[in-house]
């Protein structure tokens, strides 16, 4: 009960008190704060007691209605407030030049955690598989739809995005690709080193030596290798390598991706426990019958895991590929950075992490489903 | 073990200093079959290092105090609460690559040495808290129920047994942390703190190949011999490897 008072009140404090939105002449300026009462009007009060009524069901017990009814009226009033905030500040932003911007401010950051964190409650209170993957789908498709029919059009995000469409497509695109690539480098090197037997120490030590090295360093070093690869073997360039671009990038993202990979398939050939493999022998079956009779089945759950970190780590690293000149949703974060354009920041970063998360999230329900035993 | 594991380590970390020095860098590129252009000189490449290790070291600092703290509020009977809540925060960090927190602490912050700092601590934190917490959490009930009935305090069973008993996940978390931290600090170079990165970054900018090397060469080098002191400081005060 102290729990939820005290969040209750952390949402007012943030509500009345932080900046929701922030407005500038345009978007290099340091902007002037808005807060809750100012930009959301009489919807404040709505959003607070939905809020309120939400946490102090989940503080009265477990029960499964009252999760459900609290997460009705969490999600109430998280529409409510981004419904608000948006239409808050087209008001602000009617009559402007169109270089002035409304940027989110601290205040919506930290109601969104406040409202990510009820809502995440009420899911697990209600106890049905799927609910969270479908909440935050919904979520997000509403948030799409939201975007689509102009709601947020006067935030400056929408704004950024609105002018960079384009780039923001084909960055996605790039940063796909070039996670892909490293994975799909990796994989087969994995595989490879795998099946030398005797040297698994030494191929233990170089792949975790290439963890301590550094991303920024590996990639400088691997632009400068590339182009003296080039330069010894000019026909490469007909096959479209090129010092900086895509190559040096994939090679470097496949290199961290060896670790997870490697301990991955490692444990999952060592899965099965030695009785099962004495007994398959007894009944004759031959070492490539008990790989993928025996090995791989049982080994699922940890080669998913494996994938699912490198697959997280690729989706990050891919990031330092517009370093090299290879794009990626790290250029739109880059270019942020050089221009000191927050929003330009976060247009490349959210996507990003929403990238991470998804594959996180879904990789690691599939290894959970593997490890119940029910095919998935 | 950990002494002689330590040694290829630090041989590596002592080749890529090396690697880094400017009459040895310019002679690789130049096999390399590129035209040298000027390098970095011993004076700036040290300037630059020594700014490195003071972000590195501040940083390390300060995630060694909060991981371990909130370590070990974390498996008190009275923090046992927070344990959803760092295992949430610590799987959220992973989703968010170091070059995104520098950007956005950028933001926040301003150029230069602080946001880098930010990131460095933020995405540091999180394998020391979880190392600590779960090898405190992994400490058998029967070393604990024994210290009690010989009449330990609480502090002296976390002092005597507990600290001791998950010193090995400890360290682990740390080297992780400190690999984490010089790779941080690089890439903080973009955020305008001046590190080893610097040199990278600038030379994949306009196509400088020497100074992008050393600066590559020594940032590797710096994560080699940061590891290797780790593992020898284990050593030397007995902490053995964890069986993996």
């Amino acid at each position: 009960m102290i729990t939820a008072l005290a969040g209750v009140a952390a949402l007012a404090a943030v509500l009345l008190g932080a900046p929701l939105l922030v407005i500038a002449a345009n978007r290099l300026v340091p902007g002037v704060p808005a807060t809750g009462w100012a930009v959301l009007g009489p919807a404040l009060p709505a959003i607070l007691a939905c809020a309120a009524l939400a946490a102090g069901l989940l503080a009265t017990g477990p029960g499964r209605g009252v999760g459900i009814a609290a997460l009705l009226l969490a999600l109430a009033a998280a529409c409510l407030l981004a419904g608000s905030i948006g239409s808050g500040a087209d008001a602000r932003m009617a009559g402007q030049p169109p270089a002035a911007r409304a940027g989110l401010g601290a205040g919506a950051w930290l109601a969104a955690l406040w409202f990510t964190a009820a809502i995440g409650l009420a899911v697990r209170r209600v106890r049905c598989p799927g609910l969270g993957p479908a909440v935050a789908g919904l979520l997000g498709l509403g948030l799409a739809l939201g975007v689509r029919a102009g709601a947020f059009d006067a935030l400056s995000l929408a704004v950024e995005y609105a002018a960079r469409r384009e780039t923001v497509h084909t960055a996605l695109t790039e940063h796909l690709g070039l996670a892909g690539g490293g994975l799909g480098l990796a994989i087969p090197a994995v595989i490879a080193l795998s099946l030398w037997r005797r040297g698994q120490d030494l191929v233990g030590l170089v792949v975790g030596g290439i963890q301590v090295v550094p991303a920024v360093a590996l990639l400088g070093a691997l632009v400068a290798l590339t182009g003296g690869l080039l330069r010894l073997a000019p026909a490469l360039r007909d096959l479209g390598v090129s010092a900086l671009g895509p190559a040096p990038a994939m090679a470097g993202i496949a290199a961290y991706l060896m670790l997870p990979l490697w301990r991955g398939l490692a444990a999952a050939l060592r899965a099965p426990a030695p009785d099962s493999l004495d007994a398959a022998r007894g009944l004759g079956l031959t070492r490539a019958q008990i790989l993928w009779r025996l090995r791989l089945p049982l080994g699922a759950p940890q080669l998913v895991g494996a994938l699912r970190v490198a697959t997280v780590q690729a989706l990050g690293l891919a990031t330092l590929g517009a370093l090299v000149g290879a794009g990626g949703l790290g250029r739109i974060v880059f270019d942020g950075m050089a221009q000191f354009a927050p929003d330009l920041i976060l247009l490349g970063a959210i996507p990003i992490v929403a990238l991470s998360v998804a594959a996180e999230r879904v990789l690691s329900a599939l290894e959970a489903r593997m490890r119940a035993g029910i095919p998935a | 073990m950990s002494a002689r594991s330590l040694i290829p380590v630090a041989a590596t970390g002592l080749g890529l200093a090396a690697l880094s020095h400017p009459a040895v860098a310019s002679r690789i590129v130049g096999a390399l079959g590129e035209a040298p252009r000027r390098a970095l000189d011993v004076d700036r490449l040290l300037a630059l290092t020594l700014q490195h290790l003071v972000l590195v070291g501040t940083g390390l600092a300060l995630v060694a105090i909060l991981g371990l703290g909130l370590g070990i509020l974390a498996t008190r009977a009275r923090g046992a609460a927070l344990r959803p809540a760092i295992d949430a925060l610590a799987a959220g960090a992973q989703a968010v690559p170091p070059v995104v927190v520098v950007a956005l602490a950028l933001s926040v912050l301003g150029f230069g040495g602080p946001p880098t700092l930010l990131a460095l601590v933020a995405y540091g934190v999180m394998p020391l808290l979880r190392g600590t917490a779960g090898a405190l959490a992994a400490v058998p009930r029967e070393a604990i129920a024994a210290a009690e009935a010989m009449g330990m305090t609480r502090r002296q069973i976390l002092t005597r047994v507990e600290l001791p008993l998950a010193a090995p996940e400890i360290v682990e978390g740390l080297r992780t942390a400190l690999v984490l931290a010089v790779a941080t600090a690089a890439v903080g170079a973009l955020a305008g703190a001046s590190t080893l990165g610097t040199p990278i970054v600038a030379g994949l900018q306009n196509q400088n190949t020497v100074p992008m090397l050393q600066g590559a060469t020594a940032t590797a080098a710096l994560a080699f011999l940061g590891d290797a002191a780790l593992l020898g400081l284990a050593a030397l005060v007995g902490i053995s490897r964890p069986r993996t």
